[in-house]
């Protein structure tokens, strides 16, 4: 039994030319594939990372995005004070009020414009995010059009940096700061002051409520409180649980990804059968000769399909390592909820890899079954007879 | 024996492998016309009828800030101005939908033939949305999809607006390149809310395609250093502010198509090699009897090339019959409308698969070329 795997590895080896070409095929199949679904990965991972389980997000009950939500001052006056909201050491309740608009920039490329979040809110907001980090430059100051950017926003727009200038609803706002939000939503945001928000953009209304609730128990009836009372036509919940439902934008590219690799895996289950039948059928006498050896049919099958799995998880290999210098790079569309740019980072998981593994073996054994068969079924004596 | 039954035997002397090399060719050059076919849907969207004389409006700051009524007035004022509407984007999910699955906006209903005349219409549908305040008109697509007919009643539950509207449908329309928007009036709108005083965006048609400059000018002029500061720009230009804002996703897809051409040039040429390497030593023996090293490249270009063809026949034919004839809107649930393939990709794709079968014939050839007859007929492989 030991032999046929070590034949079957030796000719991996001698048949080196057509061997690479499968291999290299697959690998190409495998990375397509993998760095379709890393897109797919890290714009949930995106959505994942954003939240404290500790804070409640209240926003317009039927709105499906933050930009769309509205929380009058008057419902932010019902709820600031309620016992149930946690409160920092002056005393202050842990409430953010936002107001999230967006505007339209320039791309940094000077291609077109796309829609930008800002995110107006105050230290309190802040101190309620605090994946957030400031990496460079300071942070805006209450009462002055100053606004800070995330870093990969800054990549991706003009006038986006430090020290930049750029003007919008008549006004020109002045870049102070760059922050960091760890791979979170608030990566595709501009912050600024809150009040300075709403009279900029003539805004009469709190777009969303973020709450620190005082207790885990605290959080439950604030969320009943707010269902129970007919004064607040809003919704609350666990802000980590808003932003993992806002994972829509990730269908079409999980569409797209799995359209590719079931077109490609039939192009690469062809193209390894092509190599396998060309191995097969210059090697008949070799088969012969094991099987005139003593070695079962089932033995010779079984020898081929592993060289045609071992070819493929080599190529699976060759894929990931293909794919894995795009890993944390970061990219950017629009989000079909938010209508507003969102960044977020090709990731390759071990999990993702693995399945680019198992789908570089599954073709392989497609794609060798067939001649295989044909091996394991060749008469001894005309399989000997050949040249 | 001629020249070309002797290339057609060889090229078939292995039917399995021929079939094969043709079926790779296929995949690969269907996978290529979609993906081109996808990259021009989302970077150049189908122009309709009409779209040469309308301009639209939107708030400076971006298109999700609204309007306040009050400009309309100047905006009629403007030379060269025939109609404006107001289109204001309601955001509404229908019978409990996870999500939005058609756009639904609100519009003036007299203003609805002057500006967006393509929309075909049976009936009276014209005269019912004129008529009836809670009326709309739908696009065929999407009363396809719900089986809705004229006069029947839809509620929308607006994510944009607080609480839910009923409508009650005067008519069908087709003859867009996206029959699947709903329209309803502003003034129901209005009404609905509380007359807020601000609409999504203005839409209008000029008189002329001379008009279309001067008017854009004047509109973006007329509002500046006011508390709404506008964009007037062509339909066309608005669309491709849309396509901007896909970011990277364009990218993406152009990368994947050099992979796709990439992997296919790779088998394809080894297969090709496979296929001469096998009878190095038949060719030893044409070479014996006199024929010359172009003529066996000739031989071994017409095969790959024959077989280049064939696939790409094969797979440019079915992506074009595919998305011809099949719906598309159905396939991708709804992400595209038309998915037209086009002479231009149809021969781009032609185009690759020519240089495929030459580029594929050359190291065979080479390797061909430079062998001894001597060692070429003894070759066992």
């Amino acid at each position: 039994m030991a032999l046929p795997l070590t034949y079957n590895f030796r000719n991996v080896l001698v048949r080196w030319r057509a061997t690479l070409a499968t291999i290299l095929g697959i690998g190409l199949v495998v990375a397509v594939f993998v760095l379709v679904q890393a897109l797919a990965v890290g714009l949930e991972k995106s959505a994942s990372n954003t939240g404290d389980p500790r804070n409640i997000m209240i926003v317009r009950k039927g709105s499906t995005a933050e930009s769309t939500s509205m929380v009058s001052l008057a419902q932010l006056q019902i709820i600031r004070y309620w016992e149930q909201i946690a409160r920092n050491e002056a005393g202050v309740p842990l409430v953010s009020a936002d107001v999230i608009t967006l505007i339209s920039q320039p791309r940094i490329d000077g291609r077109g414009e796309a829609n930008v979040s800002v995110r107006g809110l105050t230290p309190v907001g802040m101190a309620l995010r605090p994946q957030v980090k400031l990496i460079s430059g300071r942070w805006f100051t209450p009462g002055k059009r100053e606004v800070a950017v995330s870093q990969k926003m800054a990549r991706r727009f003009a006038g986006f940096h430090v020290g930049d200038s750029f003007r919008t609803a008549g006004n020109t706002l002045t870049v102070v700061g760059e922050f960091d939000g760890s791979n979170s939503a608030f990566d595709s945001e501009v912050w600024m002051d809150a009040d300075e928000t709403r009279s900029l953009f003539d805004r009469q209304n709190y777009s969303s409520l973020l709450v620190r609730a005082a207790s885990p128990q605290a959080g439950q009836e604030i969320v009943s409180r707010i269902e129970a009372d007919k004064r607040l036509p809003l919704l609350a919940g666990p802000e980590v649980k808003y932003y993992g439902d806002q994972t829509a934008t990730a269908m079409p590219i999980k569409i797209l990804g799995n359209f590719l690799a079931t077109a490609m895996s039939i192009g690469a289950v062809f193209a390894a059968m092509n190599t396998m039948y060309a191995s097969v059928g210059s090697r008949t006498r070799e088969i012969g000769t094991l099987r005139v050896l003593g070695f079962r049919r089932r033995t010779i099958l079984a020898g081929f399909i592993i060289e045609g799995a071992l070819l493929a998880a080599i190529g699976g290999v060759v894929g990931c390592l293909l794919a894995l210098p795009l890993h944390g790079v970061s990219t950017g569309t629009m989000s079909f909820n938010s209508f507003s740019e969102t960044v977020f980072e090709f990731r390759i998981t071990p999990w993702l890899a693995a399945k680019g593994m198992i789908f570089a073996v599954v073709v392989g054994i497609i794609g060798s079954l067939l001649p295989a068969i044909r091996a394991s079924r060749l008469p001894v004596i005309t399989a000997l007879k050949s040249v | 024996m001629t020249v070309s039954t002797f290339i057609l035997k060889n090229a078939l002397r292995n039917k399995r492998r021929a079939l094969l090399s043709i079926s790779s060719v296929a995949v690969s050059l269907f996978l290529l016309v979609t993906l081109q076919v996808a990259l021009r849907e989302l970077t150049l969207p189908p122009q309709s009828a009409g779209a040469e004389l309308r301009v639209a409006v939107r708030n400076k700051i971006s298109l999700t800030n609204p309007l306040p009524v009050r400009q309309r007035g100047v905006i009629e004022k403007i030379p060269g101005v025939e109609a404006v509407t107001p289109f204001t984007w309601f955001g509404g999910k229908y019978k409990g939908e996870e999500g939005m699955s058609f756009a639904q906006f609100a519009m003036d209903a007299e203003k609805l033939h002057s500006v967006f005349g393509e929309a075909k219409m049976n009936g009276d549908g014209y005269e019912k949305f004129n008529a009836t305040k809670d009326a709309c008109v739908l696009g065929k697509i999407t009363a396809d999809k719900y089986h809705l007919k004229v006069g029947d009643q839809i509620t929308l539950d607006s994510t944009v607006y607080p609480g839910s509207l009923s409508f009650h449908i005067a008519g069908i329309y087709a003859g867009t390149p996206d029959d699947r928007n709903m329209l309803f009036r502003q003034d129901y709108l209005d009404e609905s809310i509380g007359v807020p005083g601000y609409v999504g965006m203005w839409w209008l048609k000029v008189k002329s395609a001379d008009d279309m400059a001067p008017v854009i000018k004047a509109i973006n002029a007329a509002f500046q250093n006011t508390s709404a500061e506008v964009r007037a720009e062509s339909e066309r230009n608005f669309q491709l502010g849309f396509i901007s804002m896909l970011g990277n996703i364009k990218t993406l897809i152009a990368s994947i198509s050099t992979v796709v051409v990439f992997t296919l040039v790779l088998v394809t040429a080894s297969t090709m090699s496979m296929a001469v390497r096998e009878r190095f030593r038949e060719l030893a023996i044409l070479k014996a009897l006199g024929f010359r090293r172009r003529e066996l490249f000739a031989f071994i270009l017409a095969e790959s090339f024959g077989l280049a063809v064939v696939g790409a026949l094969l797979g440019i034919g079915g992506a074009y019959c595919l998305y011809t004839f099949g719906n598309i809107g159905k396939m991708t649930a709804g992400i595209f409308v038309s998915f037209e393939v086009t002479p231009r990709i149809m021969g781009v794709a032609a185009l690759v698969a020519a240089l495929l079968g030459i580029i594929s014939a050359v190291a065979p050839s080479l390797s061909v070329a430079r062998m001894s007859v001597v060692n070429g007929l003894k070759t066992l492989d």
